[in-house]
């Protein structure tokens, strides 16, 4: 019973200590509010359409016209002009007028004709992939309607097959999962939320120890805002009251924002709630023992704002976990948002349900015992510690 | 200002957490990008095939998707619902489905269908994956297409003209091995340096006013706002560069990433984004009367610009009222110099407005000086 009462106490403490602390609760609450809404907003026209591409004609025929005019039709390419040579188009690049060049050959037409080979070249500009991917998809596409419009042409006047085949002998079918419409919006943000959510509770949970330091040396190592209970109740109560702040959060960030702007959202709220639960709760501990690097108020922002990119890049949203060598995975392995979010993208987008993604799952729980036990005995030495310096320091000057 | 200056490096000196933002934080990271990414693209995407024909054209097909360097073939599902399955748990992001009855289809000139399934959730495999299983598609219809052509009695070579008409051979300027990490690690990290630079100016500043030792520091300048700001700031300047140029040493030099330029249009680029931080942050901790609030201030922009600078989504296609914040960051032009000197190459006159712009940067201080002073004549800290 006093143990309970203990944990109630120290989430009493805390709360009082987060909702009077202004800094805390921008990070507690207009970070996770915000945030989401600023990268959807930056993310939000979601693809690359009209990339602005210039051609270098030598053909000059109405075969290559019309070649041209199907680039132009196509939602990635938006041709803006025709150079006169290489030079000319290079002086275009060069200027970013425009980001890729196309270059018929003078003979284009006559190959055509003859049912001869054709090659195009094409320059890209290569500073953004995601501009490049879309040209490729875009080519590709012209490339396969193209030989389909003159394979069929060439069968049926050449005489060769005559029976049934127009076109191809196969079809092929593509199908995309997750993200079928291939924007970005929709594929970075339901990842950044899950890092949102915890980048945040970090900050807040670690200000909140910076500060309490900054008050013991203010006070010759007393801290009179501290909660002095077992090492248990006090790391159980903190978490208490981190949770009850984020819970509701959680729910906006990810229940709310997705039909905000459109975003994919099919997976089922009593699918990721759980999940965020262990989440949330896996970085309250790792909030806990995080405290030991923060020394003072502000510099919980000096440690942990760079954490984020370094996160970003472990939870393997832009660079494939599959590919991490063995070390890199088991650093990636011990950050609660790397598995929230690889489970929670796959409950959102492509519709797992918990058992799907059990092993994150049950791999969040053992994060969550490893933090526990990590925060309550750093709690345990450091008060330890300190009670006795205090000791020592009001030893000392009652002598 | 060698009295400002000693004063910044007694500051820097004094307590630990400036060496490890400056020095080893930096490395490390430049350690972990390049280390994660060395391999450049990430292929051998785990996905599966799913036979429900089992003849030896399906056979032909799965040894070639093997034979691919893009993926690997890590599972055979035994049916399309457990191939979902494993796609929705994270076992493979994609799979090739052939269909029973393919190869008689196939043979007998009835059209069967080749579908493949890529996960675009997580773009990169997705991506990869894609590309993968299309050109086995293609390339096995084609196939099929020419031996019913050679065996109708057309010349080989004039078979593979006929099923491919058009050839677009494309030209990936400055990266034709489409290596990731060229652009990753490149904006990355110098992003990275942004953001610390931003971060330990404004620390650095505060720390007087918090300290209340802020009239100290301004007398070591008799006085002069201008003076002791440069003096504290430039020993960091000097920090960061060093470091900067470094972990450009190591992509440029040891890693041999596209450097198409003289060497100094890359280090001036760095020293200048250094400094165009340090002023674009020092403006921030003037005017913000708040050591946390202009911390925070410049955490929400050097993160922000990981974003707003376009390093994945080109700026030119955000909402125009998105876009312009782009042009108020520095690692932007940093960016753009990256592309235009050392990855096309280009005449560095193309350039000269991203310079000029890193440089007006530099004039930002000096709007604030003012309210600086009378801060740190009177130092209040508030929480």
């Amino acid at each position: 019973m006093k143990w309970l009462k203990d944990i109630f106490k120290a989430w009493r403490r805390e709360t009082y200590l987060v909702f009077t602390d202004i800094g805390v609760l921008i990070f507690f609450f207009t970070l996770p509010l915000i945030y989401p809404i600023v990268y959807t907003l930056i993310y939000n026209p979601e693809i690359i359409t009209d990339i602005t591409t210039v051609v270098v004609d030598n053909s000059r025929t109405a075969e290559s016209r019309e070649l041209v005019r199907q680039l132009d039709a196509t939602q990635s390419i938006k041709i803006v002009g025709y150079a006169a040579n290489m030079t000319e188009a290079r002086t275009a690049f060069n200027e970013k007028k425009c980001y890729g060049v196309v270059e018929i050959p003078a003979d284009y037409a006559r190959k055509i004709g003859r049912g001869e080979q054709v090659v195009l070249d094409f320059y890209s500009d290569m500073s953004l992939l995601l501009r490049y991917r879309q040209y490729l998809f875009a080519l590709t596409n012209v490339q396969m309607e193209k030989i389909t419009e003159l394979t069929a042409q060439k069968l049926s006047t050449g005489g060769l097959v005559t029976s049934g085949i127009s076109g191809l002998p196969v079809d092929t079918q593509s199908n995309f999962l997750g993200d079928p419409t291939q924007g970005f919006a929709s594929f970075i943000m339901p990842g950044l939320v899950v890092l949102i959510l915890q980048q945040s509770m970090m900050l807040g949970i670690t200000m909140i120890a910076g500060t309490a330091s900054d008050r013991r040396r203010r006070n010759r190592g007393r801290d009179p805002y501290e909660y002095q209970g077992g090492s248990v109740a006090v790391v159980l109560g903190k978490a208490l009251c981190y949770m009850m702040i984020y819970l509701p959060l959680s729910y906006y960030i990810l229940t709310v924002i997705p039909h905000m702007f459109s975003l994919p959202h099919i997976g089922h709220f009593r699918d990721y709630m759980p999940l965020i639960f262990v989440v949330l709760l896996s970085t309250a501990f790792m909030g806990q023992t995080f405290q030991i690097f923060v020394r003072e108020r502000e510099s919980s922002l000096l440690v942990i704002v760079f954490t984020s990119v370094i996160f970003l890049f472990l939870s393997g949203l832009t660079w494939p976990r599959y590919a991490f060598n063995k070390f890199w995975l088991m650093v990636s392995d011990l950050i609660p948002a790397t598995w929230g979010v690889e489970a929670f993208v796959r409950i959102n987008s492509n519709g797992a349900d918990l058992s799907d993604v059990g092993h994150y799952y049950w791999g969040l729980w053992a994060l969550t015992g490893l933090y526990f036990i990590t925060a309550v005995l750093l709690r345990h030495f450091t008060v330890k510690a300190r009670r006795k310096a205090l000791a020592q320091t009001s030893a000392a000057t009652a002598e | 200002m060698i009295a400002s200056f000693k004063r910044g490096m007694a500051q820097l000196a004094s307590r630990k957490i400036y060496i490890f933002m400056m020095v080893i934080v930096p490395i490390g990271c430049a350690f972990f990008f390049l280390n994660l990414m060395h391999e450049g693209l990430p292929l051998k995407v785990p996905v599966g095939i799913v036979d429900l024909d089992h003849s030896s054209l399906s056979r032909r097909i799965t040894r070639s998707l093997n034979a691919t360097e893009l993926i690997d073939l890590s599972s055979a599902p035994e049916s399309f619902n457990e191939a979902m399955g494993q796609v929705r748990s994270g076992e493979i992001y994609g799979f090739f489905y052939i269909p029973a009855d393919f190869q008689e289809k196939a043979l007998s000139g009835r059209t069967p269908t080749l579908a493949f399934y890529s996960n675009m959730s997580i773009f990169v495999p997705g991506t990869l994956s894609f590309k993968g299983f299309k050109t086995i598609a293609v390339s096995t219809s084609g196939a099929i297409v020419k031996t019913t052509l050679v065996s109708a009695g057309a010349d080989e070579t004039l078979a593979g003209e006929m099923l491919q008409p058009i050839v677009i051979s494309d030209h990936p300027l400055g990266n034709p091995w489409l290596n990731y990490s060229y652009y990753l690690s490149q904006s990355f990290l110098a992003g990275v340096m942004g953001l610390l630079v931003m971060l330990l100016t404004v620390f650095s500043i505060w720390q007087e006013i918090k300290q209340g030792t802020s009239p100290e520091w301004l007398a070591t300048a008799k006085g002069n706002m201008a003076v002791a700001l440069a003096g504290k700031l430039l020993p960091q300047t000097i920090i960061f560069s060093a470091v900067g140029i470094f972990i450009q040493s190591l992509m440029f030099g040891y890693l041999h990433f596209p450097l198409n330029c003289n060497p100094l249009h890359m280090i001036t680029a760095m020293v200048l984004l250094v400094t165009a931080s340090q002023a674009w942050a020092a403006l921030i901790a003037e005017t913000v009367p708040n050591f946390r609030l202009a911390l925070s201030i410049v955490s929400l922009t050097g993160i922000l610009c990981f974003s707003i600078a376009g390093f994945s989504f080109p700026v030119d296609k955000m909402y125009g009222g998105v876009a312009i914040f782009s042009y108020i960051v520095p690692i932007r032009y940093y960016f753009l110099i990256y592309i235009d000197q050392a990855l096309n190459g280009i005449p560095i006159y193309y350039s000269r407005m991203y310079y000029l712009a890193l440089f007006c940067f530099l004039l930002l201080p000096v709007l604030g000086l003012k309210a600086l002073k009378k801060q740190c004549l009177n130092p209040v800290y508030q929480r």
